[in-house]
């Protein structure tokens, strides 16, 4: 965890905040060229294809996000140390937006190819409802305002949260679906051809960099925020004490 | 040209505008935190 915690550091600090960014900008410049330029067009779906170079990354961002929610909320809850919320929080509302985008460009590959904008299958529901669960991670935490009972109710929520992420994952299998099983991550390999298999994972590693980049944005903001409630709790606190006194 | 072409288009322009539209959010989030912080400690000095 203290390994984990100095990495964290190092890349939060100004100039790690400015290279994550650069090479994030890089790394979508290279994968849209990839996606929209260079892989061929799908032989059965025709262009329309190209956006999952978009949407299978933004879902596994999602995943990603919040398993680091669950792995900090562990932490916190072990540790009691407020830096495991803090990136928690961070993660939670990076993860909504990945999740919602997942949703919007699902919608726009679904209206040509299956006839519609939404369906409830299993796969679009249970996406929906992990949208909604951190949300409400989201909504928790501005409702409370004692800090460390917010880090526990939210802690709680990202454990328990998180077990929606392989029935999401799984649902596919699990139940008929309209939505296509797993391309990547099957029995027997990938599934695609080889230009697409690459523009594909890196769209993957260009979202994770832009996720990487976001999660120091999102952390600093979080500090400035908590300086600024300090700051102006500080004088009632000193009007307390003296009272007090 | 492929007729689904619209929305390939749309997909990565609606991409773009959330991720470059939560940079620009938490920059200003930044910006006013810092400045919140600031004027209150300068307040407090002063």
């Amino acid at each position: 965890m203290d390994v984990a915690a100095r990495g964290l550091g190092k890349a939060t600090s100004r100039s790690g905040e400015r290279a994550l960014g650069v090479a994030a900008l890089v790394a979508v410049v290279v994968s849209a060229t990839l996606s929209l330029v260079v892989a061929p067009p799908d032989a059965v779906q025709g262009e329309v294809q190209r956006l999952m170079y978009v949407h299978v990354p933004a879902a596994w961002l999602a995943y990603l996000s919040f398993f680091v929610v669950f792995v900090s909320s562990v932490a916190y809850l072990k540790t009691r140390r407020i830096r495991w919320d803090r990136i928690a929080a961070a993660s939670a509302e990076i993860g909504v937006l990945f999740t919602a985008l997942a949703i919007v460009l699902g919608a726009l590959w679904g209206k040509p190819i299956w006839g519609t904008w939404w369906t409830w299958d299993p796969r679009l529901t249970t996406t929906a409802m992990l949208l909604l669960i951190y949300f409400a991670y989201l909504a928790v935490r501005r409702v409370v305002d004692n800090p460390s009972r917010r880090a526990r109710w939210a802690a709680v929520i990202g454990i328990v949260g998180f077990v929606d992420v392989p029935i999401v994952h799984l649902s596919v299998v699990w139940w008929r679906s309209l939505h296509q099983q797993a391309t990547l991550l099957r029995v027997g390999g990938p599934e695609i051809h080889g230009s697409m298999l690459a523009a594909l994972l890196v769209g993957v590693v260009a979202f994770t960099l832009v996720y990487a980049y976001l999660m120091t944005l999102r952390l600093r903001v979080g500090r400035l925020e908590e300086r600024a409630v300090r700051e102006a709790l500080s004088p009632q606190v000193g009007e307390l004490e003296e009272a007090d006194a | 040209m492929d007729e689904n072409v619209s929305y390939v288009v749309a997909g990565y322009v609606i991409t773009a505008i959330a991720l470059g539209g939560y940079v620009l959010r938490l920059f200003a989030r930044a910006r006013e935190a810092r400045r919140h912080a600031d004027t209150v400690a300068a307040r407090r000095k002063g």
